[in-house]
């Protein structure tokens, strides 16, 4: 038989006993082609000019994805390397040459990895039809189905999955070139010894393991410097590393103080079972509890721009919306919106500046009211006559609010509903003095930063607003129908009147013209941007981190089968023996979880409450957040424990099947 | 104490059918150490699983303390093994994972003993068969003898009342085989063992005191050592295994 004939016939074999690790590369093969179509679709980038970007952003999420699938194929055929030392010991025996065998060994993983690349690439068009759809979605275009491959993606592809496959396959190359026969037989019998023999030394780094956690987990909440960031990182690295070994060393050690607990339950059978591979176990552990914090940390991320987003969306108002000091801007800015553009309705107002600045001071004491720090202009609590109220609701289309003499009306962001319910204090504007009265709290332009007040707004009788200095001058425009981003591009650019040497003469620093077709644009953009890439990278990272806990787990296939097989002989009964195995896999998949978990709750928490107060709401309100990130990651993470789980209970009780 | 009456054991399908135990009966009585021999394919395994519960007979019964084994549902099955059997294989089985003594106490772990106690009585048979220098390693750490040691101790460390063993010194040298085989006799004698055990060696089945010989699933001869010395209850053994290989017909 050739030598060729040989690795085919095991790369074959292979694909079997590490079926989950080959479907997860595939996984891997068809998210790299998909989203190397984005970056090179024309489709997508005569969206808008801003996709560039994207582009940038996923070519570098790409190579971070490079160098963690680079790390899990290197992982792995090491592994397989190790696992089929005898096989491989065997090869030596009969004569073969180191340097065939490690022949031998490229070809299989290289065809295995050619095979994952075949299937990947079909799977991958069907991705980014997936991709392509949300995009174009987000763009608001017409999305039709199309089968079509992008050569300069599968290029691209190709390219990175041989970085990705002969990084690893060089490294094990050199190593089975230094194998010994003996060393090769007699590899599979050897328990691992703990890393950290020392009790002292193990209970100072397991101390100090949490403590880093703690100080690392602070300051990556706290990092609002760069250097910060990167502290805060290092720290949870250090500490989860420590935590590991320091932890899996401890378990022996303790057992070994106490050995009649070992004896309890099956405490024996778990135990042992896990500790093992103990040195390898604890780094393994650690690495893949790093990934999974990835994972959680940047899904958190993707949740949240995610939310800031879509906050945006929700908050659109008015299809057009121009604000300025200067009265003449408005005007002009209303003629060229009525040359231009389709307007079913318009309303020209004023806004004016309230009292003082108390009810911000009581908003930011009880809500997280964020007071401007450049536009001190609105910190005055800003002000609406009531017809001017009155007729923009009427344009939404919402009810119309009712004013009662003597009394005031707050339009407000739904989060500040409560504690301006709270808020009783009368109104004194130029002697005459105003009661609360109602709280609406609609969209109505109010998140911008000159918008319809930030965040509130107090709508007084017209004859109060007479006497008070006038801030801004507004017009608020609905069209007959949706207008395009390119639309608006055009009446954006005919604003400017540029003189000789590019002075801006009429757009200065407090207009502000804004539309629901740019923001839907804007939004979609930044949308793909961040959230694609890093949920990209986030599925990426829990598939690795699942698929090497799986690899490690089916590999002890033969062992638990054998260990089983006696315990039978021995008299235990089917179910305790169930429940040893579930028990064994309940605490193997657990353990990496739970150091991740506890440190992406307060983390996550801590990136939504940094978003400006009131976006992160509904849907996107921090719990929602934390739940969906946690949920994501669990149902990957469980799909993969249950086709193990599934997998070995099939084979260790196969007796139970005849 | 065993009583076998009568087993059948077919395998295979309608088309295809295998007997493998041929209307085997038997007697073994409190405290005796019996050799079950035979050529390879001669069914001595299969009695061996029949009696031990892993496998199932097609016909018969299988009575232990007069209890029958082949009526008993799994779940008491399991029981009865733990409880009642203790084995010793070819390959030791031990667990690779465990220390001796862990593969010891396990036997007792499996029996719900007290935590306390299993680390006593784990070092009292360890003691008994001469491996507590020992028990702290783990199986690829020690010699094929002290495994097969530790294999017996975890056989009996539970006050199983008989003792399965199948080919224990196959897997050792000439002196290990010696040093088990004079710890069975001891375990048969001193601790009141009783030994089922199948072997085609017939220096281990001068051992026994009784020496059944199987051929194509049927009992064909049996050999009682009685006061006879171990060399020549070895040298009728031996005659027996002669004529074995010939045609049945030869020696009834």
């Amino acid at each position: 038989m050739t030598l060729s004939k040989l690795s085919l016939r095991n790369a074959k074999r292979q694909a079997g006993d590490y079926m989950i690790y080959f479907v997860t590369v595939v996984m891997v093969c068809a998210m790299l082609y998909a989203f190397n179509c984005l970056v090179f679709s024309k489709e997508i980038h005569n969206l808008s000019g801003m996709l560039d970007n994207m582009s940038l952003m996923i070519v570098l999420a790409s190579i971070v994805v490079i160098f963690i699938v680079g790390w899990l194929v290197s992982y792995t055929t090491g592994f397989m390397l190790s696992r089929r030392s005898r096989e491989l010991g065997t090869y030596l025996l009969i004569g073969l040459e180191n340097k065939q065998v490690a022949r031998l060994f490229f070809l299989e993983n290289l065809s295995v990895g050619g095979v994952a690349l075949l299937f990947g690439i079909p799977l991958g068009n069907l991705v980014y039809q997936a991709l392509r759809a949300i995009l174009l979605t987000m763009f608001s275009e017409p999305y039709h189905f199309r089968y079509d491959f992008s050569l300069k993606a599968i290029g691209l592809t190709l390219v990175y999955c041989a970085a990705i496959y002969f990084f690893a396959l060089f490294r094990s190359r050199k190593r089975i070139r230094r194998m010994k026969i003996y060393d090769l037989i007699y590899f599979e019998r050897q328990n691992e010894e703990e890393l950290v023999k020392r009790s002292k030394t193990r209970k100072t780094m397991f101390a100090s393991s949490l403590v880093f956690g703690i100080v690392g987990t602070l300051l990556l909440m706290t990092a609002s410097k760069l250097i910060i960031g990167i502290l805060g990182a290092g720290c949870i690295i250090v500490f989860i590393y420590s935590f590991f070994t320091s932890f899996s060393s401890g378990v022996p050690a303790y057992f070994d103080r106490k050995p009649e607990r070992k004896y309890q339950g099956q405490n024996l059978m778990i135990f042992r079972t896990l500790t093992a591979k103990l040195a390898s176990m604890g780094i393994v552990m650690a690495t893949v509890a790093l990934l999974i914090t990835a994972t959680l940390l940047t899904e958190g991320a993707g949740m949240v721009f995610n939310g800031i987003f879509q906050g945006r969306l929700e908050k659109n108002a008015f299809d057009l919306l121009f604000v300025s000091d200067q009265e003449d801007h408005t005007n002009r800015c209303l003629e060229s919106m009525r040359e231009q553009l389709p307007l079913a309705s318009f309303w020209q107002y004023k806004l004016y500046q309230g009292a003082d600045d108390s009810l911000v001071a009581y908003l930011e004491e009880t809500a997280g009211y964020y007071r401007f720090s450049y536009n001190h202009d609105y910190n005055a609590a800003l002000l609406m006559a009531y017809s001017d109220y009155a007729a923009l609701r009427e344009m939404l289309g919402l009810p119309a609010a009712k004013l009662e003499p003597e009394q005031y009306i707050i339009h407000c962001m739904p989060y500040l509903e409560e504690p301006l319910r709270q808020w009783n204090e009368p109104l004194s504007l130029d002697g005459n003095v105003l009661s609360k009265g109602e709280i609406y709290t609609e969209q109505f332009a109010q998140n911008r930063w000159n918008g319809n007040g930030h965040q509130f707004l107090l709508i007084v009788p017209d004859e109060v607003c007479v006497t008070r200095p006038i801030l801004r001058f507004a017009v608020a425009a609905m069209t007959e129908y949706n207008i395009t981003a390119e639309q608006f591009e055009r009446l954006d650019q005919s604003l400017y009147e540029r003189t000789a040497d590019g002075v801006h003469l009429m757009v200065n620093d407090w207009d502000y013209l804004y539309s629901k077709a740019a923001n839907l644009r804007d939004t979609a953009v930044w949308s793909a941007m961040s959230v694609f890439p890093l949920f990209y990278l986030a599925l990426i990272l829990i598939m690795t981190a699942a698929a090497i806990l799986t690899v490690q787990q089916l590999s002890e296939t033969g062992r638990y089968r054998r260990q089983f097989e006696l315990l039978r002989k021995l008299g235990m009964d089917n179910q305790e023996m169930r429940r040893a195995l579930f028990r064994q896999f309940a605490i193997y998949y657990l353990m990496p979880v739970i150091p991740p978990v506890l440190i992406a709750i307060p983390f996550i928490l801590d990136m939504c409450n940094a978003v400006e107060p009131g976006t992160m709401v509904g849907v996107n309100s921090p719990p929602m957040i934390l739940t969906v990130s946690l949920g994501l990651f669990f149902l990957i993470y469980l799909l993969y424990i249950v086709i193990a789980y599934g997998n070995m209970k099939r084979t260790v009780f196969y007796f139970q099947q005849n | 104490m065993l009583q076998v009456r009568n087993i059948e054991k077919y395998y295979g399908n309608r088309n295809n059918i295998t007997k493998a135990l041929d209307r085997v009966s038997f007697d073994v009585a409190d405290g005796e150490f019996i050799a079950i021999m035979g050529a390879s394919g001669s069914g001595k395994t299969t009695l061996l699983n029949c009696i031990s519960t892993i496998d199932t007979i097609s016909a018969g019964d299988i009575l232990l303390d007069g209890e029958s084994i082949a009526e008993l549902p799994s779940g008491e099955l399991a029981r009865f093994r733990r409880e009642k059997l203790g084995f010793v294989f070819q390959d030791f089985n031990l667990l690779d994972t465990l220390t001796l003594e862990e593969n010891i106490g396990l036997a007792l772990a499996l029996n719900h003993a007290a935590p306390m106690e299993v680390q006593k009585q784990v070092r009292q048979t360890a003691a008994s068969l001469g491996i507590v220098d020992v028990l702290g390693k783990f199986p690829y750490q020690v010699s094929g003898g002290q495994k097969q040691r530790a294999a017996c101790a975890r056989a009996m460390v539970a006050g199983q009342s008989l003792l399965l063993a199948d080919e224990p010194t196959g897997a050792l040298d000439s002196t290990a085989s010696k040093n088990l085989l004079e710890i069975m006799t001891q375990m048969n004698q001193d601790m009141g063992a009783t030994i089922l055990m199948v072997t085609h060696d017939a220096y281990s089945a001068s051992y026994a005191g009784r020496v059944l010989f199987l051929k194509d699933g049927r009992l064909f001869n049996e050999l009682l050592r009685g006061n006879r010395s171990r060399s020549v209850f070895y040298h009728e053994i031996l005659d027996v295994l002669a004529l074995l290989g010939g045609d049945i017909s030869d020696v009834i």
